[in-house]
């Protein structure tokens, strides 16, 4: 396996009309940044997707942290048993629960006690700069402010992975500036491995230490980036 | 790595052993068969065996050579098109009105036009049989009988049906209206007028919707029992009734009810061919659709829409109440029929709960399964739903009068439970398809990967977001287990009751004071849910900060 934190070996799946993800191998090393990054349509959500547990793949391996996750039509461990945290491109913020109650649902998924949990909250919700609408429902949120909550969602269950499916692509442009600076910042303090899907080149290599580009279901380009928030 | 990082957990499931979500949905199939299809599947075999158990297609042979057969078939049909003809051409044009025109109140027209869809059409139709009858109220006022001939008619049969069930018209067309993206209609008016692009680009991309609410009444009409029963229309519901409730003629009963599954079977295939996916499907359009301006129609307009709304509802509930005549007659009829008023209550009830944990495990599964056979599965639930009253009321008894714990539910109130459940569950089913529909897939991915379990993630973020769904659902199913008359009728045990069974077995000898006043508690029945409904989905979602100025 060698150092590789996620790796696909020859991943493909197809949803009835020819393969999505065809044939996709990946490594990627513990505490990087690798954006997927490509036009719609080319398989980088499906790829993420099926890292996450989300989808199962027709062909091929994948494993995480040494451990063989998914193969051929069988996911071996389920999501929820990876340690993953995904923010969705809709950001997926369960509108019955406040901010609040959205993060405390991944703490009591994880069986961990009521007064631990507030702690852990409000420490989450302090590094994104949250703490401020924690009681608010997403509904009563601004996009920014929506955006916060579902990365604090994503980072509190303390996951060792971290997935990101075009989660700014509602936000206008300074916004979107703004966020994927703090985003860098939380990285590099958190140290997590992460895969961020874009279609926007300028967003990945703000980002990702490394652009993987995508087209037509298999990667065409896999350099590092020329402008990544570690140089 | 850091310790506190979350690792992989150790996650070890044998593949052949069932996940909660399987065994909990696979369950509730089970129930759905047993309770909603069998019965159904039992008819037709039935009535394709004789007393000592030899095939014989005798009952059929009857139906093709008898020419009251056919007259039956031809009545049943032409009372069940001629009412979707008439409900659509009321209905259709109320829900243009009410999604693209600026009315004044329509928040309260809408809700008053819905109400006839709340009345159990039996009781409009005593209600106008009230008002129109040689010695009903029309006949005391003006000192002449006009209307008795049109009283017990099929022309009669035709409206009461038709003003009961217009909302079903309105309400698709009004949402089919909506979901019409404005930028298609704009497109065409930067080439045409507004009357030349409501008839050539909005018309015909809501027609399909509105084929299917036509073809769904054509179904109610057809399988309507207590309309046809009062107003003394013959058709297959009212002999299927007569020749097991009178002459206890279980063969010919299933036989009769043989026509009218085909029948249904078919209309039921082609709703689901015009409507396909949009079958549960209730997305609105991203952008607002053009409005429509009245202008000098203005006038016509409103008094079309006070004479649908007198015809339907504020004549009918004034014959109703005028009839009853004083307070004192309402607690008189409270001690005669005081059991079967507690009796619908709770068992309605009772049966809507139940209704309503089935049906939620359904439409969970049809909204969100991408298997190929759901459309088999919407193609049974239409068929269900399109299963006369009595038909499947004959279906349950051949099915549970037998020896035994059957037995035992069969002469027991249970009978009438399983009765509501399994002809009502079918519509909870699609009305919780299409709230879980609503929600996005992601949110129960997110909290899938968040370390959810299934039964958790089902109870905490997928009920919570159908709360308004399953709320409607239940009063849905309330609503049509209190008004049910057909199967109950035939299945309520010797000595119980239900208030329409009450109605309907008062009308004939039974001054009609009292029954009016029976008639409009059952509407006060459905009314007072109702309204706390409306009160709980407002202050929930004001909560939550969904609602609009």
């Amino acid at each position: 396996m060698g150092d590789s934190f996620i790796r696909l070996v020859e991943v493909t799946k197809g949803f009835g009309n020819g393969p999505v993800v065809d044939r996709v191998s990946l490594d990627v090393t513990e505490g990087e940044v690798v954006a997927l990054l490509g036009p719609s349509g080319c398989g980088k959500t499906t790829t993420l997707r099926l890292i996450a547990g989300l989808e199962t793949p027709d062909e091929g391996e994948i494993w995480i942290a040494g451990e063989r996750v998914a193969t051929i039509g069988n996911n071996l461990l389920p999501p929820r048993a990876r340690g993953i945290g995904f923010v969705f491109q809709d950001l997926a913020l369960w509108p019955h629960m406040t901010v609040e109650g959205n993060l405390n649902f991944v703490l009591a998924s994880a069986r961990m006690k009521r007064p631990e949990r507030q702690v852990r909250i409000d420490e989450v919700l302090r590094l994104v700069h949250a703490l401020s609408f924690a009681k608010r429902y997403p509904a009563q949120l601004s996009g920014g402010e929506q955006q916060r909550a579902a990365i604090a969602r994503a980072i509190v269950g303390r996951p060792q992975l971290l997935l990101l499916d075009e989660p700014m692509s509602s936000l206008d442009s300074d916004l979107k500036a703004s966020l994927l600076h703090e985003l860098a910042t939380l990285q590099k303090r958190l140290q997590l491995t992460t895969v961020y899907v874009t279609h926007n080149r300028q967003e990945a290599e703000a980002l990702a230490h490394r652009v993987v580009s995508m087209n037509g279901g298999r990667i065409e380009r896999d350099v590092k980036a020329e402008f990544s928030s570690e140089q | 790595m850091d310790p506190a990082i979350r690792q992989p957990k150790r996650f070890h499931r044998l593949a052949i052993l069932p996940t909660p979500r399987s065994t909990v949905i696979g369950g509730a199939f089970i129930l759905f068969i047993g309770l909603c299809v069998v019965p159904v599947i039992y008819m037709f075999i039935v009535s394709l065996i004789t007393a000592d158990s030899t095939l014989t297609f005798d009952n059929y042979r009857r139906l093709l050579v008898e020419s009251r057969q056919r007259d039956l078939l031809l009545n049943s049909t032409l009372l069940g098109a001629c009412s979707a003809l008439l409900a659509t051409l009321l209905g259709s044009p109320l829900g243009l009105l009410l999604a693209r025109a600026r009315l004044p109140a329509k928040q309260v027209l809408r809700i008053a036009l819905i109400i006839p869809l709340i009345i159990p059409p039996y009781v409009l139709a005593l209600a106008w049989i009230l008002f129109t009858s040689s010695t009903g109220l029309l006949a005391r006022i003006i000192g002449r009988d006009l209307f008795s001939g049109w009283t017990y008619s099929f022309a009669g049969a035709v409206v009461v049906l038709s003003l009961a069930y217009y909302p079903l018209s309105m309400l698709a067309t009004e949402a089919a209206s909506r979901r019409v993206d404005g930028h298609l209609e704009e497109g065409a008016l930067l080439v045409t007028n507004t009357r030349r692009v409501l008839w050539r680009i909005t018309v015909p991309l809501i027609t399909p919707i509105v084929a299917a609410a036509a073809l769904t009444t054509f179904v109610l009409g057809l399988s309507e029992f207590g309309v046809p029963s009062l107003m003394r229309v013959r058709v297959y519901t009212t002999e299927v009734f007569t020749a097991f409730a009178a002459l206890y003629d279980f063969g010919t009963a299933t036989a009769l009810a043989v026509p009218l599954l085909a029948v249904t079977f078919i209309v039921a295939v082609t709703i689901k061919l015009i409507i396909g996916e949009r079958f549960i499907s209730d997305r609105r359009s991203v952008y607002p659709a053009l409005p429509v301006t009245l202008d000098r129609y203005r006038i016509f307009v409103f008094a079309g829409t006070i004479l649908v709304l007198t015809a339907s509802v504020v004549l009918p509930l004034m014959t109703l109440a005028y009839e009853a005549g004083n307070f004192q007659r309402f607690t008189s009829t409270l001690e005669g029929s005081g059991a079967a008023i507690i009796n619908s209550l709770s068992l309605a009830a009772i049966a809507a709960t139940l209704i309503i944990v089935l049906a939620t495990f359904l439409g969970y599964w049809r909204g969100r399964t991408k298997r190929r056979w759901r459309g088999l599965f919407d193609l049974v639930l239409l068929v269900i739903f399109a299963v006369p009253s009595t038909v499947l009321g004959v279906g349950l008894i051949g099915l549970w009068n037998r020896p035994g714990l059957f037995g035992k539910i069969y002469t027991s109130q249970v009978i009438i439970i399983i009765a509501y459940i399994a002809r009502f569950v079918t519509v909870a089913a699609l009305i919780l398809a299409a709230s879980v529909r609503q929600i996005p897939e992601s949110l129960e991915e997110a909290a899938e990967v968040a370390g959810g379990s299934w039964p958790r993630t089902f109870a905490q973020i997928v009920i919570p977001n159908i709360v308004p769904g399953v709320a409607a659902a239940w009063l849905v199913s309330f609503i049509l287990a209190v008004g049910e008359l057909g199967t109950t009728i035939l299945v309520a045990p010797a000595g119980e009751s239900t208030l329409p069974v009450r109605i309907y077995t008062l009308i004939a000898n039974t001054p009609s004071s009292e029954v009016a006043a029976l008639a409009l508690m059952e509407v006060g029945i459905v009314l007072i849910p109702l309204a706390m409904l409306a009160i709980l989905t407002r202050s929930g979602l004001e909560r939550r900060g969904e609602r609009g100025g």
